[in-house]
């Protein structure tokens, strides 16, 4: 009906919301999403069958070796091992401490509530690197926590906490801290208030009250969180390299030097797919039984 | 009347250059007209620039700094081309990045020597020098070019300077005649664990990794007992440094007290006045370094640009700068006296008194053991 | 009403109140705390960039400002940041556009890849374009570089603009139009205003993200090329000097500055709207 008036729109023949325009528009960012990310991993994927010569040169004689390197290679196994562990132990530990503020700041009765979320975004606004890099001035042998330590007389040499994982793990805290946060605050907004007084004044104690309601109201928000910081922390590269010791590597650093260092690409490809394909299936099953909208929510909030 | 940037820094390079600034004002306002420029013009700058420049990309610090005081600058004022620089800590790194740009991109490297030379070779990146062009190559020690010419007759690279890495130590802990009666075992000694620090290249650790297991670095027999030794120094290191400029600061912070080392880096510490002692245990890792031009590069300039380098006065300062000795041969070139009391300074000019790593039996493992170096660096 | 009185709380309660405070603090504390160890060691008169201060001095903002080679990754990544910003804001608006008032073939799945990029692990989708480029024989540029960080602020983009186009009620597009604006017309006299706010605070975000970029800018970068974070991890290699640390306080300043001010901005621009628009509608 509406579109009848549409002289502009009806005279080429194209409806109001018309399939062809909508293509027409999406067409820049689905050629982008094309060209530069679908393509390169696809191009990935077959060079995982290259041949590897010798340093920075390979055929395109296909073979299995570099996959029957990956499976057959305990050396992987237990890195990648490894790089699920301190994924889930980050995700897990971002989940227990994040929690507490997010409840906070939608609790709270502090005015200036949007100051303690700017405060929570302002540390997205700052360089990653810089962000990672100053926590050796922290833990580092020169750092606050060595140098007081000393000066208090509490320990005599420096304490090595640089270069561990245990630093690493608190480089991707830092780092995810604030996705969790956000995440479990923007599905505690989402919770009807007045469920919580209901329950209050059905006899409920607060204690009840939180568990019974706020919490799992406030599980989505938490499920996407832990997907979120997981993903995100076993598929670091800087951190590691930044605050960890040879020993700290994840995945990502395993791809990163056999590109960069041994220039052995298509095992570089191969480490690749592998890491991809394993972050995307557990993205896939939490989409499967989450849906994609909580993660919408939390990235875009 | 506004002027435009590039004309503001011309003019700042007359004032400069008549002395009417000194250098630090100039660098800073040179710093300022030019990120003006950047701001009013993106990239537009970098087009104007087009004019003449060489890139050179070497290992940074004194060594580099050395290069430009001695050379660059010098070549700049003279030729009005400039000399673009970059720098890298390990050498694969530059290998890894040309071999992902357009040819050109990269064009003069400080290479280490002929195993790495090799690998160029491998991976079609070099290119052919005119020799008719670098006439100063005269007064390069034959024993030098030999090993190059070997692998390509039609040079790519010419050899520029040599040098060991051998064994640095702090002397307020270790006094020189443990070091001399030690040697390579230092590196693995139980009694400075956590204060040991190693190059984090797959070759140093291989070469004393052999030393120390009592090998011919150049014919392995056993590379289990030479991957043993590198897993021991591992566990008793501090940190495996990235760069000279990192070992530097490592030796000069007594973070670690013993360490290889590349001479030239210990000579310009001694001279700050730090407590380093340097040695070269029996089989210490000798190499050579050459100006390597790569496919792509303007030929003509980047000749140009080594036969000036190689002029021997210009040699000879850089080499003091940088603490590493010229390629000049001794025999043919009055050297000084500096020169001659640096370590790993050879007066015969036949290298025979030095090991060099031999090009074909490395380049045969180099991939195996990078490979191998890397798991050990992750704790496997 | 925000939260249950504290009168009617039982001990338990106020227990629990009360520890979720001091966490909540804790947690703010070890956001800031590294960041502004960071900011004070700039000021450090020592040429160690440790601990303890030795005093006050400006120096290493002079050393600084002197590094060329900062000032020129500072440029580059300035401008790889403007033109991600722009790009992708105009890309990610059409985009949610489209995905919000169209219904065409292929738009769920658009919807999911879309976000993708947020999620693929950067060193993954930085091998991936690395090896494509590779594989087609085309040089790494500075336009790959650009078109890399704009995938990876489109899904921002695209998500904060979707957004807010829910709120934007259809039916005031289509009356635009049926008093007879065209398309065009009505999306900027209309739609474009009313998501004046999305569309502020996507290219914040989009200039943060590829200012910010620093593992696949690794693998993308040109020949001789440092973005401002690459040029800060090659310091690093190095040692922590306090000149890193004078950089990190120039990083911060601008990172939080701009936004800040930019959303600054964003209140009062649409402060002013809402005014005229009611008194218009008066």
């Amino acid at each position: 009906m509406t579109a009848d008036r549409l002289p502009a729109t009806a005279k080429r023949g194209w409806s109001l919301y018309d399939p062809r325009l909508a293509w027409l528009l999406v067409a820049p960012a689905a050629l982008l999403l094309i060209c530069f990310m679908i393509l390169p991993i696809v191009v990935m994927g077959i060079y995982t069958f290259y041949t590897f010569v010798t340093a920075g040169v390979e055929e395109a004689s296909l073979t299995v070796a570099n996959w029957h390197e990956f499976f057959t290679d305990s050396y992987y196994h237990g890195f990648l091992l490894k790089t699920l562990r301190v994924g889930m132990v980050t995700a897990l530990i971002c989940a227990v401490v994040g929690y507490f503020p997010a409840y906070f700041i939608w609790a709270t009765a502090f005015r200036q509530k949007w100051l303690l979320l700017l405060l929570l975004i302002v540390p997205f606004w700052i360089s990653f690197t810089i962000r990672t890099f100053s926590w050796i001035h922290i833990l580092g042998e020169q750092g606050l926590i060595n140098v007081w330590a000393m000066k208090l007389g509490l320990i005599e040499a420096p304490m090595q906490m640089l270069y561990t994982e245990g630093a690493v793990i608190m480089g991707l805290l830092h780092f995810l801290l604030p996705y969790m946060i956000l995440n479990i605050y923007v599905s505690l907004e989402g919770i009807d208030r007045t469920l919580v007084q209901a329950a209050r004044s059905m006899g409920c104690t607060n204690a009840q009250a939180f568990r019974e309601v706020t919490l799992p109201l406030s599980l989505p928000g938490l499920a996407a969180g832990l997907m979120l910081c997981f993903v995100l922390a076993a598929g670091s590269y800087v951190t590691p390299q930044l605050l960890g010791s040879g020993r700290d590597a994840l995945f990502g650093n395993l791809i990163y030097d056999t590109i960069m260092g041994q220039l052995n690409w298509p095992m570089g490809a191969t480490l690749s797919i592998v890491l991809f394909f394993i972050l995307g299936s557990v993205a896939a099953i939490y989409t499967r039984f989450m849906g994609m909208s909580q993660i919408v929510k939390g990235l875009g909030g | 009347m506004k002027l435009s940037s590039t004309t503001r820094l011309e003019r700042l390079k007359d004032r400069y250059q008549q002395g009417d600034l000194d250098r630090r004002r100039f660098l800073g306002l040179t710093a300022a007209a030019a990120a003006s420029a950047g701001i009013f013009l993106p990239w537009g700058n970098k087009a104007l620039a087009q004019v003449k420049n060489v890139r050179f990309d070497g290992w940074g610090g004194t060594v580099q700094e050395a290069m430009d005081k001695y050379a660059f600058q010098p070549y700049t004022a003279k030729t009005s081309i400039s000399v673009v620089q970059g720098t890298f800590g390990d050498e694969t790194e530059i290998i890894a990045k040309a071999k992902t740009s357009a040819p050109g991109d990269f064009q003069i490297v400080h290479s280490s020597g002929v195993e790495y030379y090799v690998r160029y070779v491998n991976s079609g990146l070099t290119s052919e020098i005119n020799e008719a062009n670098i006439p100063n190559m005269a007064n390069v020690m034959q024993a030098m070019i030999d090993p190059f010419r070997k692998i390509t007759p039609k040079l790519s690279a010419v050899p520029y300077n040599y040098g060991t890495t051998g064994i640095a130590y702090n002397t307020t802990v270790i006094s020189p005649e443990e070091a001399a009666a030690k040697g390579a075992a230092l590196l693995t000694d139980p009694a400075y664990k956590g204060k040991i620090g190693g190059y984090d290249s797959m070759t140093t650790r291989v070469w004393y990794g052999a030393l120390g297991s009592g090998q011919d670095p150049n014919n392995i027999q056993d590379i289990e007992a030479v991957w043993a030794k590198v897993r021991e120094q591992r566990d008793l290191a501090k940190k495996f440094w990235a760069s000279g400029a990192e070992l530097m600061d490592l030796l000069s912070k007594g973070e670690i007290v013993v360490s290889e080392a590349w001479s030239g880096r210990v000579a310009a510490l001694q001279q700050q006045g730090h407590p380093i002692g340097y040695i070269d245990p029996p089989g210490s890792y000798a190499w050579m370094e050459d100006l390597l031009v790569l496919k792509g590069s303007p030929m003509a300039e980047c000749e140009e640009l080594i036969n000036f380098m190689l002029d021997v006065e210009t040699s000879i300062a850089v080499s003091e700068g940088q603490s590493y000795p010229p390629s000049l041969d001794p025999t043919k070139v009055e050297l000084t006296d500096k020169i001659k009391a640096m370590p790993a300074f050879d007066p015969t000019g036949k290298m025979e008194s030095l090991t060099f790593a031999d090009p074909i039996y490395w380049a045969e493992h180099e991939t195996d053991w990078a490979k191998q170096w890397d798991r050990i660096a992750k704790g496997a | 009403m925000s939260r249950p009185r504290r009168k009617s709380w039982s001990s338990e309660g106020r227990l629990a109140w009360a520890l979720t405070r001091i966490i909540t603090l804790l947690v703010y504390i070890f956001m800031f705390a590294p960041i502004v160890a960071t900011v004070v060691l700039s000021f450090n008169a020592s040429q160690f960039g440790g601990f303890p201060m030795t005093g006050f001095s400006l120096r290493w903002y002079e050393v600084l400002w002197q590094n060329a080679r900062v000032i020129e990754a500072f440029q580059i990544s300035l401008w790889i940041a403007l033109v991600t910003a722009v790009v992708t804001t105009l890309l990610g608006i059409v985009t949610a556009f489209a995905l919000v008032r169209f219904d065409f073939l292929g738009k769920s799945i658009l919807g999911t890849v879309v976000i993708l990029p947020a999620l693929v692990p950067e060193t993954i989708l930085g091998v991936g374009l690395l090896i494509l480029i590779k594989a087609i024989e085309t040089p790494r540029s500075l336009g790959i570089l650009v078109l890399g960080h704009i995938l990876l602020a489109l899904p921002y983009v695209v998500l904060i603009a979707q957004a807010r186009m829910v709120g934007v009620k259809r039916i005031y597009e289509e009356a635009a139009m049926s008093l007879g604006a065209s398309r065009l017309a009505t999306f900027r006299a209309i739609t474009l205003p009313l998501l004046l706010p999305a569309v502020v605070a996507g290219a914040l975000l989009a200039f943060t993200i590829s200012f910010d970029n620093t593992s696949a800018s690794l693998f993308w970068r040109p020949a001789g090329v440092e973005t401002m974070p690459t040029q800060i991890l090659s310091m690093l290699k190095t040692s922590i000097s306090p000149e890193v640390n004078a950089l990190g306080t120039v990083m911060i300043v601008m990172t939080v500055g701009i936004p800040l001010i930019g959303g600054i901005l964003v209140q009062v621009v649409s402060r002013l709207k809402k005014r005229t628009t009611r008194e218009t509608a008066k």
